[in-house]
């Protein structure tokens, strides 16, 4: 984890593709953002007050790379909180994020047959990954991305990005209303001996993908998962 | 709070800022030096109205534990010298007790330390390199330096290293970094883990790039006599994310969890995790994994630390020509002062300037650093000269690599005058009277 930073930034986007399903985008107005693949952020909606502390606050995976000179995130309303966000976000709207936090493609893995398995909007850490000069390290890595129906695959562009920066990239879509859930029994079927698995997504998915793999003897280790609260 | 008390509360920071100003002025500013009424120190605090201002910033924020001023100045060490991590401390001394203990961690697996194994460092030192060593049940094995560089002889480490050698923590003595390229290259042939004790030497440079950025890790003092200061206060510097978490977990009591003080659930997962022998999901604020300390720095010190950060370039240059000006007084006498030498490829930003008696020199060091105090010139010796004869080290569990000779004669026959950005072309020229007086004197 580096050095973490309070940032007032702007939200300059705002995507609204379904309901109760935002992407928005916000712009530093004190210096660059400074943030690895994979990490997080807290987004707080109060003005941060030094002699307080920090406000009431929610973790947000970065799916955008710090050569944007934006961060997006994707957020789907869920509770109070991102309640607020939806009711209160505008453009032009500012807020204080602060970051980085997390650690989860700085661990120490195995960048050789690579697979990552995403659960709905569990696939935004991976992006950040993806879109990023430094996943063209990795080889033959494959990604399961499910979805429960092909019209919320907003993840295209950046796939595409990924296809780029990685030629040996596989990329599986499963639709819930064609193909049926992820099934990790495929997955770890279709995996090497020494593949890491990265997994974010819904807790219960990550659970028993996690618990499943650990049952096949897959080192604890190799195991990576993206799970909040 | 609403606006009326928003206004009020901005208003009254701005009057007390300006007074806070015309304080500074009234009080610090324009000091006269009076030769022979007025201290020459070999050290001390510069500082203008900014650090004073920062200060009153934190104090009326109020926030106390860490908080913006933390985040700042950590962020701005981060930046000079190009690491991931800074781990702000209480003093020199705990970042290099929490370099070192994180070095300890079962996080580590084999590699970590383990009591009974070796650790290479001076026999010259200052104690806090080498106490760590002993508070976890290691050996220190004190190797010889160099005269004029007062740095570890390679030659003598590279004979020291033996099978139960697993790290070399060593410090840049008085700002002259050691031979990094030569020590790093042993500590990678023979695995070992290199800590930098940078306490003395922040803004070096060797080979062009920062000391204190080629170990594992590396430590910083705010301590006043040092580059700049916070008081007390201190900095851990790494770039590798699992040392850094893991000196913040002895810095912070121990626990697992990386919130600020004041912060919850930073990491999205504060009642979900399984740890030790706890129940799942117990509150991870209150999880330990490991035996740790409370060594923070307060937001107030980090207020003047900031405020001295972007003083500290300057403050290396002036150190620089400070240590050019002791050089050219001192070398009009080669028979009586074997003058410092920067080590090879390197810059050093000098703590102090180093001068040892010559084995010819018809006076001792304790004649002419008392002459010096009797004329208000502050001058030290090289610390704890040979360790190893302190009486906190006599029958401790220590080796001695081959010989200390070197050692014994700095301890003896050696002692600094400052390089601090508060000395003055007034004070130098008064001192390069007083000595040629002694001289005249003593020859």
């Amino acid at each position: 984890m580096s050095i973490v930073k309070k940032y007032s930034a702007e939200i300059v986007s705002i995507e609204n593709p379904f309901d109760k399903l935002f992407i928005i985008k916000m712009k530093s107005l004190s210096g660059y953002f400074k943030y690895s693949p994979g990490q997080f952020l807290h987004l707080a909606i109060d003005k941060y007050d030094p002699s307080e502390g920090w406000p009431d606050s929610r973790c947000f995976s970065m799916q955008s790379t710090i050569r944007d000179d934006f961060i997006k995130i994707t957020y789907a309303v869920i509770g109070v909180f991102t309640q607020r966000m939806a009711d209160e976000l505008t453009i032009g709207k500012l807020v204080t994020l602060k970051l980085p936090y997390g650690d989860l493609f700085t661990q120490d893995h195995s960048k050789e047959n690579t697979i990552f398995i995403s659960g709905g909007t569990g696939i935004t850490p991976f992006l950040s990954l993806f879109t990023d000069p430094s996943f063209s390290s990795y080889i033959n890595p494959s990604l399961y991305a499910g979805f429960r129906n092909e019209k919320l695959n907003l993840y295209h562009d950046e796939l595409e990005i990924a296809k780029k920066l990685n030629i040996s990239l596989k990329v599986k879509n499963i639709y819930q209303d064609i193909d049926g859930i992820l099934d990790i029994e495929q997955i770890f079927k279709n995996s090497h001996s020494e593949s890491c698995f990265f997994i974010s997504g819904p807790p219960v998915m990550i659970k028993n993908f996690r618990n499943f793999l650990a049952e096949q003897g897959v080192a604890k280790e190799k195991i990576k998962t993206d799970d909040w609260e | 709070m609403n606006n009326t008390s928003m206004e009020i509360c901005n208003n009254l920071r701005s009057e007390i800022i300006e007074k806070t100003i015309e304080y500074y002025k009234a009080k610090f500013e324009n000091k006269e030096f009076k030769p022979g009424k007025t201290k020459v120190n070999y050290a001390g605090r510069v500082f203008n109205e900014a650090e004073i201002v920062n200060a009153v910033e934190a104090s009326l924020d109020f926030w106390l534990t860490e908080g913006r001023f933390t985040e700042k100045f950590a962020e701005k060490i981060a930046d000079f010298l190009g690491v991931g991590h800074v781990l702000l401390t209480n003093s020199g001394s705990s970042a290099n007790l929490l370099a070192f203990a994180a070095l300890t961690s079962e996080k580590l697996g084999e590699k970590r330390l383990k009591a009974g194994d070796e650790v290479i460092s001076v026999g010259a030192s200052f104690p806090a390199t080498v106490t760590p060593i002993l508070q976890y049940g290691l050996i220190p094995v004190f190797v010889d330096v160099q005269i004029p560089t007062y740095n570890i002889n390679v030659e003598m480490l590279r004979k020291a290293i033996s099978p139960k050698t697993r790290c070399i923590f060593l410090a840049h003595t008085l700002g002259n970094p050691f031979d990094i390229n030569s020590v790093m290259q042993l500590a990678k042939e023979n695995d070992l883990w290199i800590i930098e004790d940078n306490c003395d030497s922040f803004g070096s440079k060797y080979d062009g790039k920062y000391t204190g950025t080629f170990g594992h890790l590396s430590t910083i003092s705010f301590y006043p006599a040092h580059h700049i200061t916070t008081g007390e206060g201190g900095a851990i510097c790494t770039n590798d994310p699992l040392l850094a978490n893991l000196v913040r977990a002895f810095r912070d009591w121990g626990r697992d969890c990386y919130c600020a003080g004041g912060e919850n659930n930073t990491c999205g997962k504060r009642f979900s995790q399984l740890f030790g022998n706890l129940s799942l999901g117990y509150d991870h604020k209150y999880v330990y994994s490991e035996i740790g300390y409370n060594l923070k720095m307060t937001d107030i010190q980090a207020a003047i630390g900031s405020a001295q950060m972007d003083k500290l370039a300057d403050f290396c240059e002036r150190r620089k020509v400070h240590f050019n000006e002791w050089k050219r007084i001192f070398s009009k006498y080669p028979e009586f002062f074997i003058l410092p030498e920067a080590t090879e490829k390197s810059d050093p930003a000098w703590f102090s300037f180093i001068v040892t008696l010559t084995y010819d020199c018809p006076f001792t060091r304790e004649i002419i650093t008392k002459y010096f105090d009797q004329n208000l010139i502050e001058t030290r010796n090289l610390f704890a000269g040979n360790i190893t004869k302190q009486p906190a080290f006599i029958n401790k569990n220590w080796r001695i690599a081959d010989n200390l000779e070197r050692t014994d004669y700095i301890m003896n026959k050696t002692f600094f005058l400052g390089t601090y950005p508060g000395l003055t072309s007034e004070m130098f020229n008064y001192v390069e009277n007083v000595l040629a007086d002694f001289i005249e004197k003593h020859k």
